[in-house]
């Protein structure tokens, strides 16, 4: 077990956000709208139920023990954060949410649509006497129309939003399409609410208003999937998943490559640069593997550039040419062809696991883009490393602080921010609003 | 910038001028989603230069820049200026329109605007007050810099396209470039920080960006399993497929359905929506058997119990599976194709997804909308894509102060 710190949130200045205080009620669909202003310097108070948010419950766990302080899962989403553990179905809690956004600047939230109303919590109740309040709703189909109370998952959004259909294999037989991993259909959805939120908060600069922002994540991914709308809009036709790739609504030549010690490389754009065409034949002949690549007839299709090749209609000869490229990437280490056709200029990319990153001298040493963010609970002197920031600033920092633990902050919150007494908190213990 | 007003405003970032040298989708993203919240998005190109989106796919096989489906769709509510950089007066000129701007957005490789002498050193010259954001593959320092990068680059060095997949298959990776999407929201996120923290200091600032650390934020837990666990990612049993081991949960997958390559999926995250899923799929008495009989035993049982829900589904089509199960109150969905969610799907037609305007070329632009309402700055489609150039005359003439007479010797020389 855990012992509870009741830390106060280290003192952080310069962020972009610094000075917004951001209520957020929200699960898996929204927590990382928060977590990305949090990060930015906003001030993020997180409201759990009693014993802690869901999210908590997902794994992995810090050395497989399932416990709520110690989700990966929470802590990768959740950091910068405050935790406020309140009941607030019961008056009393609804009476804290009020208090809080009457003189906060942003609540998120991603309740059911609907709900927050009938516990007198909606935008109409909470802007009452704070009209500078913004209050994003992330749902996942919306405030209104058929879909509105239908139930959604991560899986659900993705397979709805049609980024599914995109992804996947086509040459397994019978394979479905392949949801990727990570959470992404919240992730889209959470950008989008982020974003109309930074908007209202420039905008009430100049108006002095807040606003009410619906977001759908049914919309947000159906939004994110380049060209298979489209194509279909003006082209009338389905573009189909192919392994490795872009959709398409013709097939295309498989970009996955294998190299000596197993690996993957991403291999495309092969003709789209004479100099780089010239200076990577001139390597697999000093391996002698270039094969009848040296002949004229490669030059002029890549002379012609990717304008040229598009206008190719036979396509044998570059079949052949990736054929013969594709081999000589298969004698070779995915380190070695990777640096080596970077250097040539092509844009052909390893395919990592992401934790391959950290042994990344650009990324762990240059850039500094893993974070080691102190983890006093666990022990003095203690850090872990995270994923850092996901854009750099040259004046507001990025600048992250660990995940709450259950209820950190519930009596600090209330004291400080609300100021309810000793007696006020006994009061809200006993009735079992909080817990502490 | 705008002084402070009570009037309602046209749109959130009602005043605020972007000047974009973005191409391709990730920077255009960016810029497109400034638009539609108001800001005075200005798309510099030029005839030897334009976005090469413009030649994607042109309706009708037309050589005309003008008619690329998804040109249109990242560049509504933009204006288009043709301007060389490259000459002298170009240049000047330029430098000008910086001086009347709040951000400048850029997606070449890292040393392009150092190159053209406009790096964000100079920037801040002409304007102190700027917004630089750069958005590169591999960011404006390190070692790597100079690296290449597609959006199909920045997935799979990122960690994104190992993810997508079937464990013991080669990796499904991401059907598009999702990474230009979300490269160009990172852009987006960080402009608008930026312009916040602008209100409040006076100060601009240049925002470094790099796509494939932009990807590698969105791995979920992959970097904390390593660090604490030591636990990789790439181990035998991943990716997951359309399993969800960590939530310990099933049925959680993909089932096929009537149809040609036709697929459903199903996520039950509760006891209660269990009960509801065998309510609805008819109460067979397989449902009984003990080793379904919990979350824990369905989750280890998985592979039995993925077959016998595809006995189920393989009678309905996506959308009865979705709408039986939905209407029993369990997560379910169908694998919507392009046509399905362009001219079914109700809940986009009641949400007006799909927006037109009218367009010179194509007769009518249909676009994707933004997917939110605001209550006090609504999204507009103010004006479709541009054609290439389209405003240029007003641009130089209302903002630049170039004369009727200097407007004609910028076109014969090429400038415009």
């Amino acid at each position: 077990m855990i012992e509870q710190t009741f830390q106060t949130p280290p003192e952080r200045t310069g962020g972009a956000l610094e000075g917004i205080t951001v209520i957020e009620l929200c699960g898996a669909r929204g927590h990382f709208m928060g977590k990305l202003m949090g990060d930015m310097g906003a001030r993020v108070i997180k409201i759990e139920p009693l014993g802690g948010a869901m999210e908590r419950q997902i794994a992995p766990f810090m050395h497989d023990d399932p416990h709520p302080d110690r989700s990966l899962f929470f802590w990768a989403h959740n950091t910068s954060k405050e935790s406020l553990e309140i009941n607030i179905e019961a008056p009393e809690g609804q009476e804290v949410i009020k208090k809080l956004t009457a003189t906060a600047d942003v609540l998120l939230e991603d309740f059911e649509p609907g709900y927050l109303p009938s516990i007198g919590l909606s935008y109409e109740d909470l802007s009452y006497g704070n009209e500078r309040l913004i209050m994003t709703s992330l749902t996942a189909f919306g405030q209104d129309g058929p879909y509105r109370d239908y139930k959604s998952t991560d899986l659900v959004a993705l397979a709805m939003g049609g980024i599914m259909h995109s992804c996947g294999y086509d040459d397994l037989p019978g394979s479905p399409p392949i949801r990727p991993s990570g959470d992404h259909g919240n992730k889209i959805a959470s950008h989008y609410g982020l974003m109309g939120t930074l908007a209202a908060l420039f905008n009430r600069h100049f108006s002095g208003k807040g606003q009410y922002i619906d977001a759908s994540v049914h919309e947000a991914c159906n939004s994110t999937t380049e060209h298979a709308l489209p194509t279909y809009l003006y082209e009338g036709e389905n573009v189909f998943r192919q392994t490795g790739r872009h959709h398409s609504t013709t097939p295309t030549p498989k970009t996955l490559c294998k190299t000596a010690d197993g690996r993957y490389l991403i291999v495309f754009q092969l003709f789209n640069n004479l100099n780089s065409w010239l200076s990577l034949v001139g390597w697999m002949a000093e391996a002698g593997m270039a094969e009848d690549l040296q002949e004229e007839k490669y030059k002029d299709m890549a002379r012609g550039g990717s304008r040229g090749m598009r206008a190719a209609t036979d396509t044998t000869d570059s079949d052949h040419a990736f054929e013969v490229v594709r081999r000589f990437i298969a004698s070779q280490t995915s380190e070695d062809i990777y640096r080596g056709a970077q250097r040539l200029k092509f844009p052909w990319g390893q395919v990592r696991s992401p934790e391959e990153n950290l042994f990344d001298p650009h990324f762990a040493e240059d850039r500094q883009m893993f974070a080691d963010i102190p983890h006093p609970e666990i022990g003095e002197g203690v850090s872990i490393k995270y994923v850092g920031r996901p854009y750099r600033f040259t004046e507001s920092p990025w600048d992250a602080f660990r995940a709450p633990l259950v209820g950190e902050h519930t009596k600090s919150i209330l004291s400080n921010d609300i100021g309810y007494t000793e007696e006020d908190l006994n009061a809200l213990a006993t009735n079992g609003i909080i817990s502490y | 910038m705008p002084e402070p007003q009570t009037l309602l405003r046209k749109g959130a970032l009602e005043g605020v001028r972007v000047i974009d040298f973005s191409w391709i989708v990730a920077g255009p993203q960016c810029t497109r989603i400034l638009g539609d919240f108001g800001a005075d998005v200005i798309k510099i190109e030029n005839d030897a230069n334009m976005d090469y989106i413009r030649a994607s796919r042109p309706v009708g096989g037309s050589r005309s820049p003008n008619r690329s489906p998804l040109f249109t769709t990242l560049n509504r509510n933009k204006r288009s200026l043709t301007l060389n950089v490259m000459h002298p007066r170009g240049m000047e000129l330029i430098k000008d329109l910086i001086k009347k701007s709040d951000v400048i957005v850029e997606n070449f490789s890292s040393r392009v605007l150092e190159k053209w002498g406009l790096g964000y050193e100079e920037q801040k010259k002409i304007n102190p007050k700027i917004i630089y954001c750069s958005m590169s593959g591999f960011g404006h320092s390190g070692r790597d810099r100079d690296f290449v990068t597609w959006g199909p680059t920045a997935q799979a060095i990122s960690g994104l396209t190992y993810m997508s997949g079937l464990p013991g298959e080669e990796s499904a990776g991401w059907g598009f470039s999702y990474m230009d999407h979300t490269g160009g929201f990172y852009g987006t996120i960080a402009i608008m920080m930026a312009l916040i923290h602008r209100n409040k200091t006076g100060k601009g600032q240049h925002l470094d960006l790099s796509q494939v650390e932009s990807g590698i934020g969105l791995t979920g837990t992959a970097i904390l399993d390593y660090t604490v666990n030591n636990r990789p990612f790439r181990r035998d049993e991943m990716p997951p497929g359309n399993r969800a081991p960590e939530r310990g949960i099933a049925p959680h997958n993909t089932y096929p359905c009537k149809g040609e390559d036709r697929w459903c999926v199903i996520a039950v995250t509760s006891e209660d929506e269990w009960g509801n899923f065998v309510k609805a799929v008819g109460n067979p008495s397989w449902t009984t058997e003990e080793r379904f009989e919990s979350m824990r035993s369905r989750f280890e049982n998985q592979d039995s119990l993925d077959e016998l829900i595809a006995q189920w589904t393989i009678n309905h089509t996506p959308h009865e599976v979705f709408e039986i199960l939905q209407d029993a109150g369990v997560p379910a969905g169908a694998v919507q194709t392009p046509m399905e969610r362009a001219e079914k799907d109700p809940q986009l037609k009641h949400r007006n997804f799909i927006a037109e305007i009218p367009h010179e070329e194509l007769g009518k632009a249909k676009v994707e909308s933004i997917p939110m309402r605001m209550s006090e700055t609504p999204w507009k489609l103010e004006r479709p894509s541009p054609l290439l150039g389209e405003h240029s005359a007003e641009i130089y003439t209302e903002l630049l102060d170039v004369s009727p007479e200097e407007l004609g010797t910028l076109y014969e020389e090429g400038i415009a």
